[in-house]
């Protein structure tokens, strides 16, 4: 890049950070914690990675296709053919239906023509003697005509049926009143459904929707870590042959490792904090007015993500997890490097472990809430637990457990990585 | 004074014995030539010196320091330059020396000047602010030895240290380790230019198979197999047309 550098090779925007170098103390795992730096900013990868792919692709994986499927965005064309020219008064219920671009034609129409060629996501029929069936007592049938493999034709279907269920209700309640019978009594049973939290409070659309994504976003984070950059470290620098000449420098493997960590957690936390970040601006945009037909009310709550009285608690659980994550992650991808011969081979080595990891922790929004006990004491899954427990429900006991499984587990792969790492083959493959 | 020792050191690879209990030791000043065949056992053998190879039996000793013992105390004696040891790519040439300055624990200005001394011995100085990845093959291999020297530590271990540079740039090199051995350090060199060789080094080992098969100065493996160029003379020893010389 050249912002970084120059065709020429010369560098000239992190000159400066190069000649911090002469100025580090006697610290070997600071030195090498340096050196990995530089080298990750001068990689056009670590801005890709880190910045550029959480932040552009978070929001569009999870709120575009919401928000290409709202009808505020792209409005549903519908044709509404009213064959029964006295069916006026559900043909008012159709003309108020709202984000819809409505067309009513008192005439039958080439149904075939409007969904496949002319591009109709819904086609309404009211046919003949629809009035007199409703009329008399009876029922009337309206027909849909839809694209079987069009999503928006099912959108389409259900803002009408809401305009046909009102001018259902509106029929039943003369009905009723008709023989003097109340709504009541056709309705012997009503259910109604009350949100259960550990705080009692009602919990927006947003705040449900970030505790989903957000644990499995820092499952992610912890699965791939600063995953190319681990491999680089190890992998690639054994590829790159400066591993040999590394490794006769006066100074201990394990400090050498430790720095390398100190620059992927700090890489893996900056792509965490970006991938967080972004996801919640994906939820918001997805649950927000845009993408959602809410009344004025309902979207002010739905766009809350969290109650600020628990944001300082949210914000520390994420962080927390993120940098948890991003450890255990890279100390995967460290035994997972450690264990190849050329960078393409720990890619593959990479990519077997991500899928087996990451079975417990998708199965973690799916599992029944009697199974959460075993969630916490899986690798990987205590972590997704972990952030689960912080956000959602804050019970102390819980969060500890996925606390102290998600340490252990990093404690292991931490001293498996350093053992890769001190590994005579480690130099020759 | 003895700089190193090796003592009965060995290394299996399973079956392989690639190093079959060799036996020698370098004394301060000395430029030693380890020399032999491909295969012969030389890049097993100083990489077991430098320690990232753990001998099978045997111990190396530097400046008295038992390299599998105390691996990081023995590792600042010396100064390594790996057969294949390649350099930073996206660090730039004085980035590359400041990391192993400061991996090998010098003080910031005693490494801004031995970095300024370095670049401009071996005719770097332009390319100080220059990523790695830019550099020649030749330049690549310059600052890699400078890597090595940086410190001027008593014992430099140098494998095929002229290997795919130039003929100026090669003649800097020999320059520097010759400067070196005159301040005192002592070398360990591993080389197929057997010119070179000849020129630079007062002791010889050659080995072959694994196992010492001579050991003497130039002058004495010349006299040893009668002939005048050097090249001769390790074609005549490997190939055991005379007799032992260890």
């Amino acid at each position: 890049m050249r912002l970084f550098k120059g065709s020429s090779g010369v560098v000239r925007v992190t000159r400066g950070l190069g000649q911090l170098g002469y100025s580090l103390p006697d610290k070997p795992w600071l030195v090498v914690a340096w050196k990995e730096l530089v080298e990750a900013l001068r990689d056009r990868r670590t801005i890709v990675n880190v910045i550029l792919l959480p932040a552009i692709m978070m929001p569009i994986f999870i709120a575009l296709p919401m928000m290409i499927m709202s009808p505020k965005t792209v409005p549903p064309r519908i044709m509404v053919s009213i064959q029964d020219p006295e069916a006026i008064e559900i043909a008012n219920y159709f003309r108020e239906l709202k984000d819809v671009n409505l067309t009513i034609k008192v005439e039958p129409v080439n149904v075939t023509d409007l969904i496949i060629n002319q591009g109709y996501d819904l086609v309404v029929e009211v046919p003949q003697g629809f009035y007199s069936n409703v009329s008399s007592g009876g029922s009337g049938v309206i027909y849909y005509y839809y694209d079987p493999y069009q999503m928006r034709s099912t959108l389409a279907m259900s803002l009408v049926q809401e305009a046909i269920n009102d001018y259902s209700e509106k029929v039943l309640k003369r009905r009723l009143e008709a023989v003097n019978l109340t709504e009541e009594y056709i309705s012997p049973v009503q259910s109604i459904s009350v949100q259960v939290t550990a705080e009692g409070e009602q919990v927006s659309p947003g705040e449900i929707m970030a505790a989903m994504i957000i644990p499995l976003m820092v499952g992610i984070i912890a699965i791939t870590g600063a995953g190319t950059f681990a491999i680089d470290m190890i992998a690639g620098e054994r590829e790159r042959k400066t591993i040999e000449a590394l490794l006769t420098a006066p100074v201990k493997r394990i400090e050498i490792l430790l720095g390398k960590f100190t620059t992927l957690t700090l890489l893996s936390f900056l792509s965490g904090v970006s991938t967080i970040v972004s996801s919640l601006v994906g939820v918001s945009l997805m649950v927000s007015p845009m993408a959602v037909p809410y009344d004025n009310q309902t979207a002010a709550m739905a766009t809350q993500i969290i109650e600020p009285s628990r944001l300082p608690l949210f914000i520390s659980g994420v962080l927390l997890t993120v940098v948890l994550g991003g450890l255990t992650g890279n100390a995967i991808m460290v035994m997972a490097a450690s264990l190849a011969k050329s960078f393409k081979e720990a890619q593959q080595y990479v990519g077997f472990l991500v899928m087996i990891l990451m079975v417990p922790m998708i199965a973690v929004p799916y599992v029944p809430q009697s199974l959460y006990w075993l969630m916490r004491l899986l690798p990987i899954a205590s972590l997704a637990m972990l952030a689960r427990d912080l956000i959602v429900n804050p019970n102390w006991t819980n969060v500890l457990t996925s606390l102290a499984f998600t340490l252990l587990y990093l404690a292991v792969f931490l001293v498996l990585s350093s053992k890769m790492f001190d590994r005579e083959s480690l130099v020759f493959g | 004074m003895k700089v190193l020792e090796v003592v009965e050191l060995t290394k299996r690879f399973g079956e392989l014995v690639a190093v079959d209990g060799l036996t020698f030791h370098v004394d301060k000043g000395d430029i030693f030539g380890l020399l032999g065949p491909n295969g012969a056992g030389k890049t097993t053998t100083l990489r077991m010196i430098y320690g990232v190879l753990r001998p099978t039996r045997g111990t190396v000793r530097v400046m008295g320091v038992d390299v599998v013992r105390d691996p990081v105390k023995a590792r600042s004696y010396m100064g390594v330059l790996p057969e294949e040891s390649s350099v930073y790519p996206r660090l730039t040439a004085e980035e590359n020396l400041i990391y192993f300055g400061k991996l090998k624990g010098m003080d910031e200005a005693e490494l801004r000047r031995r970095v300024k001394e370095l670049l401009e011995a071996l005719d770097l100085e332009e390319k100080r602010y220059v990523i790695a990845d830019k550099l020649s093959k030749g330049q690549k291999r310059k600052l890699a030895f400078a890597r090595a020297v940086l410190n001027k530590p008593p014992l430099l271990i140098l494998d095929e240290p002229t290997s795919g540079v130039d003929v100026m740039s090669a003649r800097e090199i020999r320059s520097l380790i010759r400067q070196y051995a005159q301040e005192g350090s002592t070398i360990i060199f591993s080389s197929h230019n057997m010119w070179e060789v000849e020129r630079l080094c007062k002791t010889v080992a050659i080995i072959n198979r694994g196992k010492l098969q001579h050991l003497g100065s130039v002058e004495e493996l010349k006299r040893l197999s009668e002939s005048k160029e050097f090249e001769e003379v390790f074609v005549k020893l490997v190939k055991g047309e005379v007799g032992e010389a260890v």
